[in-house]
């Protein structure tokens, strides 16, 4: 009995050897990576009070659709896996959980609209060690603190609340600056920066006033800013809060100088939702200008015909889903064809100095920010024509 | 001004915001108490009718006035295809089976304007630019507002002349107060319960047609006026026009004093707030009758 016993314990751990030798012997297969393919997934509002910021996905399917027509990286065609999460971070989270945990996975995740979205599902990717390129929203949550996975491009609200409260103050002459800001994280985070620049300037916001995303009248929001005397208003809203506020404030004979975060520097969009009322507005740029004749946006802009979808519109938010995602192009090539998260992390941190269609990407060990570079430029008085008023500079 | 000075402005702000609840709420009501279906999909029907006006304007090349008619023209048949094509399809329903179908005919809509037109947002530019303004005793009045208000006001007053003085009307309250009876008295019910459909989808079209203009069309401008149009009728008893109206108004006016005044940013919560506690106090609403059920 004892002899059965011994042999059946030997038959069944011969078996878990024979079934556990080939695991040792091959690693396991990276998720997302076969040999022709590699798997990259994006989050962007498609729909809902976001959608304005959705062509920021769309972009990033023109720059991946160039680099497979090129030949791929590395013999590899990236394929692209982009759905609507609305920008409601309940969706962001489902539709991330689906495309990481269904066969073959994703390698990792490039850009993705809105901060709420993005931090609904950072822990989650972090965890597991699923890069993350440029998240399209300028957030510290994204480096406070610095994650190894994770590689924030878009310069940090607060940091372009610097410089558009150093430019009211000092070259308009403004002291009595209001904040309009979603009640999201989003815009705390520039109404946070903002507050903490005007202290430098011994200056109070004349009044700080919140949006939830699901208002539609805004009324007495901008009553609000109309009773409080402000002679600017400081913008951390998404596009259809800045149309009603603009409509509202123009019915209710309010025109303070209006100044938007870089969310808002799609001229040409806002110019048309505005009904044309996009005018002598100063806003803060992330990228370069949509028609300016320099040879890596000239690249996309020839391309842009070919390769948009019909009725697409060549302009900033269009060129951020580009922009935020060309270093992650870079890596992946730096990384050579033998992919791993590692090696594509240890590329990524080989970057310095890269000039796409943003300003200058920098990251390195530890350094998590790729780019700092910001500039200020403002609409004319009939809304078509942007001048740059500051050239593109690291806020300190 | 000092804060109490901007009362007025506020009040007047907040009616015109709740004129457009009130065409939610109208609509929703009248649906509900020929059939006692909640229309979860009225708002986003509103939407399509906005989509379908500034397609006339922009491709059809038309006047906003005339777009206008046309888009609630368009309303009208897919208020009365809605009601031919689905509800009535619906075998031995349950009034929670047809209002399951009305939140599916919402995803239909709403998918379809995604589709059609996607989700980028569009300007509906109308004759009524947003500097249009009438100055009353210091209140800065939008023409754009006025005209909320008065639709709105139009809207009632045609309603209730409808309801209490054409025979159509009379059907429709004889459908709502007893179906079998009506039907033996040779009314039509169920074309009674499409033009019902048709009408209400006229009046939220409306809404949305007012909606657009002042602020951008998307496919989801119509999903805040919508809860809150619909909070309006929960607040004046679903079932009465008055009701329905004076719900709309107070759901407006409280909510933007309670923006101007407190929060903005839990601006959006209070008409909720304002439902719950109307229905701890008074569940059947401002101006319905209590229903009690013989047994």
């Amino acid at each position: 009995m004892l002899d059965k016993f011994r042999n059946a314990a030997a038959a069944l751990a011969t078996g878990l050897l024979c079934f556990a030798a080939p695991a040792q012997a091959q690693p396991a297969a990276l998720a997302g990576v076969t040999d022709t393919e590699i798997h990259i997934g994006q989050w962007g509002p498609q729909t809902g009070p976001a959608a304005a910021w959705g062509s920021v996905a769309r972009g990033t399917a023109m720059l991946f659709q160039m680099v497979n027509d090129a030949g791929g990286i590395h013999g590899r065609k990236i394929v692209y896996h982009m759905f609507d999460d609305q920008y409601n971070p309940a969706r962001t989270i489902a539709g991330v959980k689906e495309l990481v945990e269904k066969s073959p996975g994703i390698f990792g995740f490039a850009s993705g609209v809105g901060t709420s979205p993005g931090l609904a599902v950072k822990d989650y990717l972090m965890e597991r060690g699923i890069p993350w390129v440029g998240p399209a929203a300028g957030s510290l949550h994204w480096i406070t603190p610095p994650q190894k996975a994770l590689f924030a491009l878009y310069p940090l609200y607060a940091d372009e609340a610097k410089l558009l409260v150093r430019h009211l103050v000092e070259k308009e002459g403004k002291k009595k600056i209001a904040i309009l800001y979603a009640s999201d994280e989003y815009g705390e985070n520039g109404h946070r920066g903002a507050v903490a620049e005007m202290q430098r300037f011994g200056l109070a916001p004349a009044v700080e006033v919140a949006v939830n995303q699901a208002d539609r009248d805004l009324k007495s929001h901008v009553l609000k800013l109309k009773e409080s005397g402000a002679d600017a208003v400081l913008m951390w809203v998404n596009p259809t809060h800045a149309v009603i506020t603009l409509k509202t404030a123009a019915a209710l004979q309010f025109a303070p100088q209006w100044a938007a975060s870089s969310t808002l520097s799609d001229v040409p969009l806002m110019q048309t939702i505005t009904g044309g009322l996009w005018k002598n507005i100063i806003f803060a740029s992330f990228s370069e200008l949509p028609d300016a004749d320099l040879p890596e946006v000239k690249k996309y802009r020839d391309a842009f015909p070919k390769y948009a979808q019909q009725g697409e519109r060549w302009g900033v938010f269009f060129m951020a889903g580009i922009g935020f995602v060309e270093p992650m192009v870079e890596g992946l090539r730096r990384a050579g064809r033998n992919l791993t998260r590692e090696s594509f992390i240890a590329a990524m941190e080989s970057i310095r100095g890269y000039k796409g269609l943003m300003g200058k990407v920098s990251f390195g060990p530890g350094e998590r920010q790729g780019q700092r570079e910001i500039f200020l430029a403002r609409t004319d008085d009939s809304g078509t024509r942007v001048t740059q008023l500051t050239p593109w500079a690291e806020v300190k | 001004m000092d804060s109490l000075g901007a009362l007025p402005q506020v009040l007047f702000s907040g009616l015109a915001a709740g004129s457009v609840y009130a065409l939610i709420a109208l609509a929703m009501v009248i649906i509900y108490r020929t059939t006692e279906v909640l229309n979860f999909a009225q708002g986003d029907m509103a939407m399509m009718t906005t989509y379908v006006g500034l397609a006339f304007m922009v491709a059809g090349g038309m006047p906003f006035l005339g777009a206008a008619l046309a888009a609630l023209a368009f309303a009208a048949v897919l208020g009365a295809c809605a009601e031919f094509m689905l509800l009535r399809r619906a075998k031995e329903p349950s009034v929670l089976g047809l209002i399951i179908i009305t939140l599916g005919l919402e995803m239909i809509v709403f998918g379809f304007a995604s589709w059609k037109w996607g989700g980028e947002p569009r300007d509906m530019t109308i004759p009524l630019a947003p500097t249009d303004v009438t100055v009353v005793g210091g209140v800065i009045m939008s023409h754009l507002e006025l005209a909320a208000i008065a639709v709105a006001a139009l809207v009632i007053a045609a309603l209730f002349l409808f309801l209490n003085r054409s025979k159509a009307g009379l059907a429709m309250r004889a459908t709502q107060q007893n179906r079998p009876v009506a039907r033996l008295m040779g009314i039509r019910v169920r074309r009674v319960e499409m033009g019902v459909w048709a009408l209400a989808a006229v009046i939220g079209g409306s809404a949305g047609l007012l909606v657009g203009p002042a602020a951008t069309v998307e496919p989801y401008m119509m999903w805040d006026p919508m809860m809150k149009g619909f909070a309006a009728a929960v607040l004046g008893g679903m079932t009465s026009l008055a009701g329905a109206a004076l719900g709309g108004a107070i759901i407006g006016i409280v909510e933007n004093l309670f923006g101007y005044y407190v929060s903005t940013a839990f601006k959006s919560v209070v008409p909720f707030a304002v439902i719950l506690l109307m229905l701890a106090i008074k569940p059947s609403g401002l101006l319905a009758r209590h229903y009690v059920k013989k047994v």
